[in-house]
């Protein structure tokens, strides 16, 4: 492949410092009750692109909220959520998310691109799975067939 | 899938900066893909866009990883932090939309206030000039700009595709010229600014 476009999720894999997290942090507390929707977007991104799990969910907590309260902040909020839905493995609600922004703009290309990833790795790991199932019941046939030639 | 890795000489990272609708992923997808999207077909960028493109120069292959920024105002914040171990970087305006050249001034200075290495190369380039009708910048203004900052220059039309091929090539070129930039990895700190959105003087403090 020479010309490929990598998804949109190898940017959110790419995280920040713990520095550059801990400045958008300091900012939304030092903000307190106050705090504008763009520190909040601000830390909610840093928080999703954080390799820690828990980061993580805070992050599409944060992002949850900030969809439910700003209209306006709808767009990159559906997007940021399916991606951090994405890397926490909820796939389900990742491809729900990412499919409300692309009922907006159809042919939005990181949507596009991120649905495909979502798809990739979904039919990955379902034959992981497959293969796992696969595995215990070769296995199992073989007990089996000891335990029947033993009788 | 195979893997083209082996053969690269280096990974290149550039950067796409510039006002909201100049023509950074319309820029971006001609480069990469060779097309065009109509403008009720493009969306704008959502925080940061990515693409890999493996270049040939002097029968030397070369992997470029390019960023492309989202303009709007409110991923500021985000997108200062994708300027770390930046190569080249593009500047991008629109030759019919004046606010967007009268901008480059300040897309420079964030350029320089977060790129870790003086010697990045940067290039402006002047889009959409397949609006000939409707230009509002001249090709001079553009090239008096390039050269009071310093820049490559290079005036072209993601819809056209004219001088696309031409604008990453030279900056590429600048850059395989400047070993120092590639030949070691520069790995650097990078300065987060806490919300770009505030006065830069009350922003609060860099880390």
């Amino acid at each position: 492949m020479t010309n490929s476009t990598l998804p949109s999720v190898a940017d959110a894999d790419s995280c920040l410092s713990e520095k550059e997290l801990e400045v958008l942090r300091k900012q939304f507390i030092r903000e307190g009750e106050y705090v504008t929707d763009q520190t909040r977007f601000n830390y909610a991104w840093g928080l999703i692109k954080s390799k820690n799990r828990s980061d993580q969910t805070r992050g599409v907590l944060l992002l949850t909220d900030i969809y439910r309260e700003v209209p306006d902040r709808r767009r990159e909020c559906l997007f940021y959520l399916a991606v951090g839905h994405f890397k926490l493995g909820s796939y389900n609600d990742a491809r729900k998310f990412n499919d409300s922004l692309l009922e907006f703009e159809p042919s939005n290309s990181q949507a596009l691109a991120l649905r495909q990833e979502i798809e990739d790795r979904v039919a990955k790991e379902g034959l992981v799975g497959m293969a796992i199932v696969g595995a215990v019941v070769a296995v199992g046939t073989i007990v089996l067939t000891a335990l029947v030639k033993k009788k | 899938m195979a893997e083209s890795n082996s053969e690269t000489v280096a990974t290149l990272k550039l950067l796409l900066i510039g006002n909201s609708g100049v023509g950074k992923s319309s820029l971006l997808l001609q480069f990469t893909e060779g097309t065009f999207l109509p403008q009720d077909e493009v969306s704008a960028t959502i925080g940061v866009d990515f693409k890999v493109k493996v270049i040939d120069v002097e029968g030397k292959k070369y992997k470029l990883t390019i960023w492309d920024t989202a303009g709007q105002e409110r991923f500021r914040t985000l997108t200062s932090s994708y300027y770390r171990g930046a190569q080249g970087v593009i500047l991008v305006y629109d030759v019919s939309n004046r606010d967007s050249f009268d901008q480059l001034q300040t897309w420079f200075n964030e350029l320089n206030t977060y790129c870790s290495s003086k010697e990045v190369v940067k290039m402006i380039v002047g889009n959409k000039v397949d609006r000939e009708s409707a230009r509002q910048v001249s090709k001079q203004e553009g090239l008096e700009m390039a050269r009071k900052l310093q820049t490559l220059f290079v005036e072209c039309s993601a819809k056209t595709k004219l001088g696309v091929q031409q604008a990453f090539e030279e900056l590429v070129q600048q850059i395989i010229d400047t070993p120092s930039l590639w030949k070691k990895q520069a790995p650097a700190s990078v300065r987060l600014q806490p919300d770009a959105n505030v006065n830069q003087d009350t922003a609060g403090c860099l880390c």
